[in-house]
């Protein structure tokens, strides 16, 4: 719900209910201040004709029935209310009346006074709509004012949201946020300026980290793999020795191959790749599959290729590449000497089964670090979290399942 | 061939160095940015292997500097920073090629090689050993004058090791050369052995002697007698 609905809600709420309640206090008080001023008439009255009755001797003239009534017979005196029939007004009418005893000529006499309370209810009907258009005018207006303050007041706020939503960390310059005299957005801006250049600088120097260790590795990995190259070119080298050396070189270059693994992985993470191109992978997995035809002869597996539609991604050129040879590898690799493989290309998902090994346990588990099926075996065990690792990235769907009858493994990619 | 060497690190640099002069170039070492830029500016090479984490500045500013010139030199970048900015930016200033740390001398031969031969010989760009001629340019493979028909991964197989005489070639060394990175896969190197059987079996057929000869346990060496 919008800030804008939600303030509005409870200003309504409000309103009714301070409306109401002022009603009601206004209606009683006036009904009450009405009543008063009209028992006071009545009484005034009262003493108008009881002297008129002394001065005279006589009972008063009566002109208006429903005003002034006298009566022979004992009536309970004092103020009080009626109701009776107004024929002017075609209804039946309040009134408030006043009964008085008085003794004219030794005869007792009973004069009831009355007077309409009508004007009185006028007076209330005038007041309550009065009220109500207030009210209706009032709300209305702050509901306008509102939508109004928000589309200027708030229109700062909105343009740092804009800003925040196209800032990418990835870019060296920092958030560029226009000035706002309202305090609040002004510090908000600056909050949100600060929070960026120490996550910009967090991310910069995590970068600078990510590259100076695979520099600071790579370069003696360098010296290493050189150093001993040089030293299998000596014609000298006794037998024994030469397979040491080529031992360590092995070493050397499967300690580069994880590192390498490694920082790609962490950059990954980083999101240091930013640049994506429209790709097709369809084209991809084909190309890949024939540059590792070799390998595919070495176990004697015959691979089976399905493209039943060209799909289409968005996605940094060496991830994609990355993606697809981790998968394609991964099912050669761990394959079976004439096993199957059988890769499936829809719009939008991408499907490699292969025969290999039997598998207990979650195969899901295997697409972590370091993971592997066989644990004496040469690989790292990076290939799978790679992959999974470009698959978050992106928002792809993977799924790794195992059939146990024909011993299948089944690496699914969904594109959105 | 006169190659300047840019590298920081003191046994990389001996090795390349002693690699290269062995190979027959004409080596010089610049040990930091101010160095080499002053020999760049003030000798001509026919190609310069730079080395981009220098302690005093960045190597792709000697890029800039050579391209600036004009100069005749190949350029070609090695570096461990593997971030594909650098390699882009690398290739986008002028630099031929782009080798990361770390990296198999003999790859390292090969594409010094593929550069000055792009730029040096114009006009006759041919390779020629013992019975073997090769126009790289055509990808064309004569024995004895008698054109041989190789694949793609022989006639590869054949320029790394012409790039590489009398140089043990390490199985891991050849495969990484020729697949890449999927290299890394393989349990055996068993298909080089095929790719490499095929080769000299073509090469034979036509009256060539076998010039490569295996090294046990360690690979294959080129001979040139």
């Amino acid at each position: 719900m919008k800030l804008l609905t939600t303030t509005n809600r409870y200003y309504l709420a409000l309103a009714t209910v301070l409306f109401v309640l002022g009603t009601g206090v206004l209606y009683v008080g006036m009904q009450k201040i009405l009543a008063d001023e009209v028992d006071e008439q009545l009484e005034l009255h009262q003493s108008y004709v009881s002297k008129r009755i002394q001065e005279t001797r006589a009972l008063p003239p009566i002109t208006d029935p429903t005003e002034l009534t006298l009566s022979r017979k004992p009536h309970r005196t004092g103020l009080g209310d009626t109701v009776l029939f107004d024929p002017v007004e075609r209804s039946s009418v309040p009134f408030r009346e006043l009964t008085f005893p008085v003794t004219v000529q030794g005869q007792p006499y009973w004069i009831t006074l009355r007077k309409s309370l009508i004007e009185t209810e006028d007076v209330l009907e005038v007041v309550l709509t009065v009220m109500l258009v207030v009210m209706g005018l009032l709300f209305s207006s702050l509901v306008l004012l509102n939508r109004w303050l928000s589309r200027w007041l708030w229109a700062p706020f909105q343009q740092t949201l804009g800003v925040l939503r196209g800032y990418q960390l990835q870019q060296p310059q920092s958030l560029a946020l226009p000035p706002t005299p309202i305090d609040e957005f002004s510090e908000l801006n600056q909050a949100v300026t600060q929070l960026t250049q120490r996550v910009a600088a967090d991310y910069r120097a995590l970068k600078e980290f990510t590259e100076n260790a695979a520099h600071e590795t790579q370069t003696p990995l360098a010296i290493m793999q050189a150093k001993l190259e040089q030293l299998m070119q000596l014609p000298e080298l006794p037998e024994t020795a030469a397979e040491s050396v080529h031992d360590l070189y092995r070493a050397a270059l499967r300690l580069s191959r994880l590192h390498q693994a490694l920082t790609l992985l962490s950059k990954i993470e980083n999101r240091q790749f930013t640049d994506a191109a429209p790709l097709r992978l369809d084209e991809l997995v084909a190309d890949k599959l024939a540059q590792l035809q070799d390998f595919l002869e070495a176990k004697e597996i015959e691979p089976q290729l399905l493209l039943t539609a060209p799909l289409a991604v968005v996605m940094h050129p060496s991830l994609a590449d990355s993606l697809v040879s981790n998968l394609l590898q991964n099912a050669i690799k761990h394959n079976l000497q004439k096993g199957g493989l059988q890769v499936t290309v829809t719009a939008n998902t991408l499907d490699v089964v292969n025969t290999g090994p039997p598998l207990s346990g979650d195969p899901m588990q295997l697409l972590g670090r370091f993971r592997k099926h066989n644990a004496a075996s040469d690989s790292p065990g990076l290939g799978l979290s790679i992959v999974q690792q470009i698959c978050t990235h992106y928002g792809f769907r993977l799924r790794y399942t195992f059939a146990a009858p024909e011993s299948l493994h089944t690496l699914h990619v969904e594109f959105r | 061939m006169k190659v300047l060497i840019v590298e920081d690190e003191v046994p990389l640099r001996t090795t390349l160095l002693e690699f290269l002069r062995h190979g027959g170039y004409v080596c010089e070492t610049a040990e930091s940015y101010q160095q080499a830029h002053e020999k760049i500016k003030l000798y001509q090479y026919d190609c310069v292997l730079i080395d981009l984490t220098l302690p005093d500045g960045n190597g792709l500013n000697l890029v800039r500097t050579l391209k600036a010139d004009k100069s005749e030199a190949g350029v070609l970048i090695i570096s461990a920073r593997d971030a594909l900015d650098d390699k882009v930016q690398g290739l986008e200033l002028g630099a031929d090629d782009y080798l990361p740390k770390p990296f198999h001398l003999a790859e390292l031969n090969a594409r010094l090689r593929a550069i000055l031969r792009r730029r040096q010989f114009q006009g006759q760009r041919h390779l020629a050993f013992r019975d073997l001629t090769v126009f790289p340019e055509q990808a064309l493979v004569l024995v004895h004058d008698q054109p041989v028909t190789l694949t793609r991964k022989e006639y590869d197989l054949l320029l790394f090791f012409l790039a590489n005489p009398n140089r043990v070639l390490t199985k891991e060394a050849i495969a990484e050369h020729i697949w890449g990175d999927a290299a890394d896969m393989a349990d055996s190197f068993d298909f080089i052995y095929t790719h490499l059987k095929n080769l000299r079996k073509k090469l034979q057929e036509l009256g060539a002697d076998n010039y490569i000869r295996t090294i046990y346990g360690l690979g294959y060496k080129l001979e040139t007698e």
